[in-house]
Order: structure tokens, then C-alpha cells, then sequence
């Protein structure tokens, strides 16, 4: 889970303030406003497919992505990727068992 | 034009909304990426606060190293800031480079690329094109007159695309006379005879305004699994 900072309306106190969101993978999880507290989230039921399918659009993009990068950044890039192909696995299980536990 | 200074920083850590992550790109690299096909868009300027001009150039470095955009620094208001981007597009307009110039919300990161070429062929042709949608559900309340049930009222979206020599003289004109625009359809229209015309904005254009939209916007990229391009946007 990764946490951003943002100022939004919120639509239940009514001011725009700094509002936390929560982001399991590139998914949005969850919301909460700094001032109220209120909090909107995915469902359960609503965020496992809603992340699987996302983490399949990540997975058929990876390879592009990675070559757009080592066009883009060269020898710093691929000295840095085989430690980062030996973390994605972690990374990638490490999200799912967070969306998987949360109720 | 894409417009991204917002309200800024305030808290120190808080972020712009157009710099936060939606579906794997920040929210306003959605927008360039959908005017990146169309061929009829040759130069890119993005409007940003002062002090998010670094992180916006480093998301562009990533996000979309190919484009080229400027980075110019905004004003206090929407209309201080397009201003500024009208004074940094002069030169290409006087020069006849430009004949048209979109302007862009990034808080609306849905707009397709077929919104992009509609707003610039309707400019050319009249003058000025604005996307709207039908609100059905509204009507106006006037406190000295009947509703008139018939009438249709419709929600104003970006981009907004209009002939760049008037549009131009106009914001001159604007910021001579003092005049603060509440968008940049009200200056063409309070400085230049020119025609607006509608065209139909996409009910998927939303801008983010509540935390709720993010959660819309995410679900609606990945109903279009992450497509908003047309061919038929992509000729000149």
C-alpha cells in the first residue's frame, strides 16, 4: 500500500481539504478526509477483480514500459534490473495479499 | 494549452490533484497522452504552479518522454494563467504557426483524443468550439419569471479550442481592461464577435473534483482498458 496526499472537495463536510488515498498497486484503495474523517472505499467484492485486472494490464505493459526506460535511461537503467526483476514477484505478492486480507 | 497550476500547495505535503497517481500515469498525463495522436497539435505547453514546476517536469520525463512540452509557470487565477501561456504562444501565432489554440483542464483526464480533434476542426471552421453535455435533470430557476420547462441547460467541458489571433488580442485586451474571465469562453465572448459552437463532450469527460471522481475516472480507463484513441483523430 502506498499513501498520497491531495486536496479535494469532499463531499460530505463540504470544504476542499488535504485528503489521504491509499493505493494498493496502481489501484486507488481508499480515500479519507483530513477535516471529517470520512472515508469512501472500493468493496471488497469490488476491488480483487478490479485489481486483478489492472495487475494483468501492468503485466502485458511491463515489457514496454521497460524498454521505453533503457531507451530512455541506458546503462543506469539495466544496472539497476536485475535487483528489480529479483523484487517484483515480492512486490507484486506482497499487494495482492494486502488487497486479499482486507475486509 | 493544458492547464495544471491549481490551487497549489498549501499544507506543504499536500499534493495538486493533477499530480497524483490515477491508473499508473499522474492525472494530467492522461491528457497529453490523448492529444499526442492528434496530428493537428504541434505544440504542447503545460501551465503549472511555481512550485510544482520540478516534480512536473519530472513526471513528464517519465511518463511522456517522446512529447515535447513546454513548462511555463501559472498565475494566481485560470485566467492569469492562460494569459501567461497566450504570451509564451505569441510569437508562433504572429508568425502564422499557430491557428488554433486548445485549452485544457488536467483535472479532466478522460477527454479522447476524438474530443481533441472535434474542438479544433469545428474552430477552424467557426471560429471557437466549446464540448458540452445536456443536463435533463436541471432546469434554471429564475426568481422573476416562470421555468420554462423546455428550456435545455448543459454542463460546459474542456478543451475548449479557439483561433489564436482573437483569442490572443483578447486576453491582451482582457488584462488591459482588468477583466478576470471565469472561463475562456467568457472573454471571447465579452472581446470578439467570433461564433462558438458546441460540440458533444462524452459523458466519461469528468473533471475531478471530489475524491470519489478519481475512483470513476480509474474505473472508466479500465473499461476502455486504457484507450481513449480513435484513428480517425489521428489525420490532420
Amino acid at each position: 500500500m502506498t499513501t498520497e496526499h491531495g486536496v479535494f472537495a469532499c463531499s460530505e463536510c463540504g470544504l476542499t481539504t488535504e485528503h489521504d488515498l491509499r493505493y494498493a498497486g496502481r489501484l486507488l484503495e481508499s480515500t479519507r478526509c483530513s477535516h471529517c474523517g470520512h472515508v469512501v472505499e472500493l468493496q471488497q467484492r469490488v476491488l480483487l477483480p478490479a485489481y486483478l485486472h489492472d495487475l494483468e494490464q501492468r503485466l502485458v505493459s511491463k515489457p514496454g514500459r521497460l524498454l521505453r526506460r533503457a531507451a530512455r535511461d541506458g546503462l543506469p537503467f539495466l544496472r539497476e534490473l536485475p535487483a528489480a526483476i529479483v523484487r517484483q514477484p515480492f512486490k507484486i505478492a506482497r499487494e495482492i495479499w494486502t488487497v486479499v486480507k482486507r475486509s | 494549452m493544458l492547464l495544471a497550476a491549481g490551487s497549489g500547495s498549501r499544507a506543504g505535503h499536500d499534493t495538486n490533484k493533477v499530480l497524483l497517481p490515477l491508473a499508473g500515469l499522474r492525472v494530467l498525463t492522461w491528457s497529453l497522452r490523448w492529444s499526442a495522436p492528434v496530428a493537428a497539435i504541434t505544440r504542447r505547453v503545460l501551465v503549472v504552479a511555481e512550485s510544482e514546476e520540478s516534480t512536473a517536469r519530472r513526471v513528464l520525463a517519465r511518463e511522456m518522454p517522446a512529447l515535447d512540452v513546454e513548462v511555463i509557470v501559472g498565475g494566481p487565477t485560470r485566467h492569469a494563467s492562460e494569459l501567461q501561456a497566450l504570451r509564451a504562444l505569441a510569437p508562433h501565432v504572429e508568425r502564422g504557426e499557430l491557428d488554433v489554440i486548445v485549452i485544457h483542464d488536467a483535472a479532466r483526464p478522460l477527454a479522447g483524443t476524438s474530443l481533441f480533434a472535434d474542438v479544433i476542426r469545428t474552430a477552424r471552421r467557426a471560429g471557437g468550439a466549446i464540448p458540452v453535455r445536456p443536463q435533463p435533470g436541471l432546469i434554471p430557476i429564475d426568481a422573476d419569471s416562470p421555468t420554462d420547462a423546455g428550456q435545455r441547460l448543459v454542463a460546459v467541458q474542456t478543451p475548449q479550442a479557439f483561433r489564436a489571433k482573437p483569442l490572443l488580442a483578447a486576453y491582451e485586451q482582457a488584462d488591459r481592461d482588468a477583466f478576470v474571465g471565469t472561463d475562456t469562453a467568457s472573454c471571447i465572448e465579452q472581446y470578439t464577435d467570433i461564433e462558438v459552437r458546441c460540440v458533444e463532450g462524452p459523458a466519461r469527460n469528468i473533471k475531478i473534483t471530489f475524491p470519489e471522481d478519481l475512483f470513476l475516472a480509474e474505473h472508466l480507463l479500465a473499461q476502455a482498458h486504457w484507450d481513449l484513441t480513435s484513428r480517425e483523430a489521428m489525420s490532420p
